[in-house]
């Protein structure tokens, strides 16, 4: 028999990516709510996220954005 | 209605729809700016792939059919620029297996230092860290990776996007994920020294 802990570390991303099927959603966040060591891993996982994606935001330059509303065809 | 007249507002038409095609394209240059970004290294680089994608994208607007997926399309110009100008060497994708689970950058974290709150334990990594960890990441990874992560794209689109069957999206996804964690882990954990 599989480790169940073994198989939620397996759907831990699709389950973020919301790409899981209702079934396997389901089987995933009943073994979740039983078990903590895989809910505190995925509260992690969860929050690297949207600190990854925070910390990899970067402000486009006012000036580029000046250069590319330049690129627009002129109207005839 | 004259020969003229028809074509008088055919012109007009057009006109309207470039513009509006525009005006959208546009409003998306934040959200391609920040993909761009990451893409690339620097920032020099970026603003070079930004503007040549919007200028590409302007000189084929016809091309796109409205209704459709315009980010998809818009996203699909750069990552296709990327590629054609060279900026990445394109480079077989390293098959070799990673040991490290899912799991392993919060079980080094804990390890290193206990883990009281798994939303906070992420403050440990410094944005630095971070840039630097995604960086290191190999081209055909990290493509799919900002696309997703940072792009907020589907499997299926950034599939779509790059050329390329789902399943290798979400295989390529899976690495770059895994290289970004053992990245992070050999930067953070024992102050980098592991």
């Amino acid at each position: 028999m599989i480790d169940p802990c073994a198989k939620c570390e397996e759907v831990l991303q699709p389950y973020l990516d919301r790409e899981l099927t209702d079934a396997e959603r389901a089987e995933a966040e009943a073994h979740l709510d039983d078990c903590s060591y895989c809910r505190k891993r995925y509260r992690f996982e969860e929050s690297l996220r949207r600190y990854v994606r925070d910390a990899a935001a970067e402000q486009m330059p006012p000036e580029l954005k000046a250069k590319l509303a330049a690129l627009r065809t002129p109207l005839v | 209605m004259s020969d003229a007249q028809t074509d008088a507002r055919r012109i007009a038409q057009d006109e309207r729809d470039r513009a509006r095609f525009e005006e959208e394209a546009l409003e998306l240059s934040d959200q391609v700016y920040r993909v761009a970004r990451r893409l690339v290294s620097s920032r020099e680089e970026a603003e070079d792939l930004v503007q040549e994608t919007y200028a590409r994208a302007f000189r084929s607007w016809r091309s796109y059919t409205p209704g459709t997926n315009l980010r998809a399309w818009f996203f699909r110009i750069l990552t296709n620029l990327n590629i054609d100008r060279g900026r990445r060497v394109q480079r077989t994708p390293d098959l070799q297996p990673i040991e490290e689970g899912d799991y392993y950058l919060y079980n080094r974290l804990e390890q290193d230092g206990g883990v009281d709150d798994e939303e906070q334990v992420v403050e440990r990594l410094s944005q630095d860290t971070i840039v630097q960890a995604l960086s290191a990441v190999p081209h055909n990874f990290r493509d799919v990776l900002v696309l997703v992560d940072i792009g907020d794209f589907s499997y299926q689109d950034a599939a779509q996007i790059l050329d390329v069957p789902i399943g290798t999206v979400m295989s390529r996804l899976h690495r770059g994920r895994r290289i970004l964690k053992k990245e992070l882990a050999e930067s953070t954990v024992n102050g980098g020294e592991s």
